[in-house]
């Protein structure tokens, strides 16, 4: 057998209708995943135990593949009688498991902000969530955009796990082409330099927001 | 089967998983080092093909390597266990990674270190072997170990190519007890088993860097 130059051709354009797919995937799993580790970052802030607990959680979500826990929530929702598409559950494993990471970039972020804000917040009659909605969230928020950003990335490139539960992203597709023609190489080949190019572009992009929020931070 | 002998099922593939692991470091510890340090010491376009071989490994989506690498090579001749496939994928992966770490802790030395060492007389090569790398070497280690997770945790894609590790074995057992909350919680408690203590190490590593790097500082 030999590389076929004209088949990998082919493919190009239905791998390429995928794409939508995978960056609409990624752009939902990171809303999801900031949104969780934001959650878990203020229980963790909220008393002695809960920091001890949180941390254990994510902990514990850091430190197993995200391949077993795509099986773990794709096969035991169903068990319980939660039936959701495929790509709702794609969304929900991605979201679950970078949600540990992004607690940590969180708790960077507050870690950042100068303790006079709390204090001034405090002094001024905030409550607690006001302090948090007000205060630290948006000061938080410049000083995560770029680890944020390079998160991003590593989503749109975890999003071909979700081939494995037949979510129609990209390597799905490439697998689905490759089991009708039982050619295999020419598809993968076709994603793999499709993903290449795209996480390029994407990466180039989060750069170029890192260097402008800088440039802004110095002023 | 009791959640016992599900537990002791699964760690029967821990030896692949293992396996995968150690042949994986093989390759991308070497491959962080040169790399890394070609990159530091490469200036203009000489470090354009460095760049362009790092981001390659580093950019694409492991699983989407590890699926074309392990079907595409056949083509042009180069038949590879799975196994080899698979550690040299995961590994130069993570390599890539790797190789960011040791040129960013290289590039954070100051720069009249180098400028000093070259003006006693030594040659490039010396002042980076008795200059710079004995003292950027600590600060590569908390990003080695959060690497090394994730070489372990990527091990877990290996099931998708026939290998029977913890993963394989945990589909195995699926397919006779069918109790998938009892096989894949197994699942995700012996990557817990596995990787909670490196976590944990990798933390007590960081703090004590981070706190030698202050007290440095004060001197």
């Amino acid at each position: 057998m030999q590389f076929d130059t004209a088949y990998a051709l082919e493919t190009v354009p239905i791998i390429l209708q995928a794409a939508g797919t995978t960056i609409g995937v990624a752009v939902a799993s990171c809303f999801g995943a900031a949104l969780l580790g934001f959650a878990w970052e203020i229980l963790r802030r909220s008393g002695r135990i809960m920091s001890y607990v949180m941390r254990f959680v994510i902990d514990c979500i850091r430190s197993t593949p995200v391949l077993a826990q795509i099986y773990f929530i794709y096969f035991v929702l169903p068990y319980y009688g939660i039936r959701l598409p495929a790509l709702l559950v794609g969304i929900l494993c991605l979201s679950f498991y970078y949600s540990g990471y992004l607690a940590e970039v969180f708790r960077a972020g507050i870690d950042m902000i100068h303790h006079g804000q709390m204090e001034a917040a405090k002094a001024l009659g905030l409550s607690r969530r006001h302090t948090i909605a007000f205060i630290i969230a948006p000061q938080m928020l410049r000083n995560i955009a770029a680890p944020l950003g390079n998160y991003f990335v590593s989503i749109l490139k975890a999003t071909p796990y979700l081939a494995v539960i037949a979510v129609p992203e990209m390597l799905g597709s490439a697998l689905d082409i490759a089991a009708e023609t039982f050619r295999y190489a020419e598809p993968l080949f076709v994603s793999a330099v499709i993903f290449l190019g795209l996480a390029f572009v994407i990466s180039q992009l989060v750069a170029q927001m890192e260097r402008r929020l800088m440039a802004s931070h110095r002023r | 089967m009791t959640y016992g002998q599900i537990l002791w099922g699964i760690f029967e593939g821990f030896r692949v998983t293992g396996l995968v692991t150690v042949l994986g470091l093989a390759y991308a510890i070497p491959f962080a080092f040169i790399f890394g340090i070609l990159q530091h010491i490469a200036t203009g376009w000489k470090g354009a093909p460095v760049t362009i071989f790092i981001e390659f490994w580093r950019s694409s989506p492991v699983i989407v390597l590890l699926f074309a690498f392990y079907y595409t090579l056949p083509l042009f001749g180069v038949t590879l266990s799975a196994l080899s496939v698979a550690a040299m994928v995961l590994g130069m992966n993570i390599g890539g990674y790797g190789s960011q770490a040791v040129r960013a802790a290289l590039q954070a030395l100051d720069r009249g270190q180098t400028e000093a060492g070259l003006a006693i007389g030594l040659t490039r090569s010396q002042v980076l072997a008795y200059v710079e790398l004995p003292q950027a070497i600590m600060a590569m280690v908390p990003t080695f170990m959060n690497q090394f997770i994730q070489l372990i945790k990527s091990t877990a894609l290996v099931s998708l190519i026939t290998l029977t590790d913890m993963t394989y074995r945990a589909k195995e057992i699926s397919q006779i007890v069918f109790d998938p909350v009892a096989v894949y919680s197994a699942l995700l408690l012996a990557y817990l088993i596995i990787c909670y203590p490196v976590t944990v190490m990798g933390r007590h590593i960081e703090k004590r860097v981070t706190k030698g790097r202050r007290a440095s500082d004060a001197i």
